[in-house]
């Protein structure tokens, strides 16, 4: 499996710079995320990797090498475009065909494919009666029908439901098994962030910051939710909760037997220390991280 | 040359399952007999009223036919998102393009060879070769228009603004044209050549077209009466203006896409 790299792509539409100097690596058995607001520069970074896009400066690099013709990696290349369709007069089974005949993929792969999407019931009706997720599904099929090394999904949750969700897990699984490259755009964070390994994020065409979802998280420094069960036994918690104050920037706002404060990363340790002091009063604790969703907007708030 | 010819049978069966290509493929089919039956009735020979009023009606219905058939062979794929999942298949674009294209010229042909098919069984015995004739030329003037209508299809950001770009085309072509030739000669008083004219004249496929058949079905000298004789261009010429049309035009289509690719 080679490497592949976007490495300083830059791109501009007329007076807009859709990207600028943009690096990223994709690691193969790896899944790369690439989130930011709508505009940001996901698709045309994408559109650069597919060839659909001719950047300014900058391009595609494989195991080092600047990748001039583009013909290696489309032969290797699986693609699902953002809310696709397809013809409406054919079968799902007829639209399969069509890309394996054109991929140079077995037609006995497609029953395997149909099945792992979920779609060997529909296979032969024309896809004028698919629902959105099952046209969703049938774009995934066509994705992974010639095991690719690349994959790339543009917003592959779009029309999912439950079910989906699991086939395209398993998809992104397989591939990662596999050894192939996986690259995807999608707004679905919190849904994405224990799936992937490194995200990019985007903003006006800049990379605004790229790492694991841990490492961004960490650099953030966004403080954490600490919630403390009180035993019924000990109802005053008086003491309890000034200890906590004088931790200093602690607010805890009692409810019931229940205690919330938020901390910083760096004085978690600090507040966990009270609880062998209050063993008696503190009957169980339950740290709450903040949601990606969270570091999203903190990254991109934050000018590089 | 894999995913070339992948294409062309995906979408010759696609258009062969559209409805509209169906129900005009119906029309011509019925329009053609109502021709032939007419014709054979008013007159002796197939040849001398069959062929020409077939040519007349082919001149008005193919181009129309070709031209939606071919509106929506770019942006159609473009709104359904999927113009980049065929381009990143391990094709050039210019043969995802003149793939496209041959495969509706295919789907077009159905239509043509059943219409022009079913005059030719109507037709008397004698006149039947002569309205075999018809089948080439109507294919290639039904492919330089659905070149035409693929061309617009890539300028055009949607269908429906490739459908009337695609009609106003075909009002153009084939009812003004003409005229605005003939309104050219009068406002300029006979400024222009008559080989000007004819070039004019020729460069339109649904003129070539009417200029090419009429001649097969009266000779070069039934147009004498008319004046128009000079209108038949040498056949190398002829050929050349059908290959500049269903040629050049997809490979212009292939530019557009490409140029595309750096100022979307």
């Amino acid at each position: 499996m080679k490497s592949i790299s976007l490495r300083d792509v830059s791109v501009r539409f007329g007076s807009v710079q859709a990207l600028d100097e943009v690096s990223v690596d994709l690691v193969p058995g790896e899944v790369t995320m690439l989130a930011g607001p709508n505009g940001s520069g996901k698709s045309t970074l994408m559109g650069v990797l597919l060839g659909l896009v001719r950047p300014n400066s900058g391009g595609v690099v494989l195991d080092g090498e600047e990748n001039r013709t583009g013909r290696w990696l489309k032969e290797r290349l699986g693609y699902l475009p953002e809310a696709v369709a397809f013809a409406p007069n054919l079968s799902g089974y007829q639209v399969l065909r069509f890309f394996a005949a054109a991929r140079g993929v077995d037609t006995a792969r497609i029953g395997a494919v149909l099945e792992n999407v979920q779609l060997a019931d529909a296979a032969s009706r024309a896809v004028r009666g698919y629902s959105r997720g099952m046209i969703q599904r049938l774009g995934l099929a066509v994705a992974v029908l010639s095991e690719p090394q690349l994959l790339v999904l543009d917003e592959p949750t779009g029309g999912l439901d439950q079910a989906g969700i699991s086939v395209l897990w398993r998809i992104i699984e397989e591939q990662k098994e596999r050894g192939g490259t996986i690259l995807m755009a999608s707004h679905d964070l919190v849904l994405m962030e224990k799936r992937v390994h490194q995200v990019v994020m985007l903003a006006g065409g800049k990379l605004r910051a790229k790492g694991t979802p841990e490492e961004l998280r960490a650099r953030t420094m966004l403080p954490l939710r600490v919630h403390f069960s009180l035993d019924p036994a000990y109802p005053t918690v008086d003491r309890f909760l000034e200890a906590i104050e004088n931790l200093g920037d602690c607010v805890p706002q009692q409810n019931g037997l229940k205690v919330v404060t938020e901390i910083a990363p760096d004085r978690l340790l600090a507040l966990l220390s009270l609880q062998p002091k209050f063993n008696g009063t503190v009957a169980g604790i339950r740290i709450e991280e903040p949601g990606f969703d969270a570091v999203y907007e903190s990254v991109l708030k934050v000018e590089p | 040359m894999r995913v070339g010819r992948a294409l062309v049978w995906h979408e010759f069966q696609e258009r062969i399952r559209d409805r509209w290509v169906i129900v005009v493929s119906i029309l011509f089919m019925l329009m053609a007999s109502g021709v032939t039956l007419y014709s054979r009735s008013a007159a002796e020979s197939a040849a001398a009223m069959t062929g020409p009023s077939l040519v007349t009606l082919a001149s008005l219905l193919v181009p129309l036919v070709a031209l939606i058939l071919g509106h929506d062979v770019i942006c159609g794929e473009r709104e359904r998102n999927t113009l980049g999942l065929l381009l990143t298949l391990p094709a050039t674009t210019g043969e995802v393009v003149f793939a496209k294209v041959i495969g509706r010229v295919l789907a077009l042909s159905i239509s043509v060879v059943l219409g022009l098919g079913v005059a030719v069984l109507l037709a008397d015995e004698g006149g039947r070769e002569a309205l075999v004739a018809l089948l080439w030329p109507t294919v290639l003037l039904g492919a330089a228009f659905l070149s035409l209508g693929t061309l617009l299809s890539s300028v055009a950001k949607r269908p429906s603004t490739a459908a009337s770009m695609a009609v106003a085309s075909w009002f153009l072509l084939v009812f003004f044209y003409d005229l605005g030739l003939l309104g050219l000669l009068v406002v300029t008083d006979g400024a222009f050549s008559s080989e000007a004219i004819s070039g004019l004249v020729a460069a339109n496929p649904a003129g070539l077209y009417r200029v090419e058949m009429m001649s097969h079905y009266s000779g070069p000298t039934g147009f004498e009466d008319l004046s128009v004789a000079a209108f038949l261009p040498a056949r190398n010429i002829s050929s050349l203006i059908w290959v500049l049309w269903i040629v050049g035009l997809p490979a212009i289509t292939t530019l557009t896409l490409a140029r595309q690719r750096s100022s979307r």
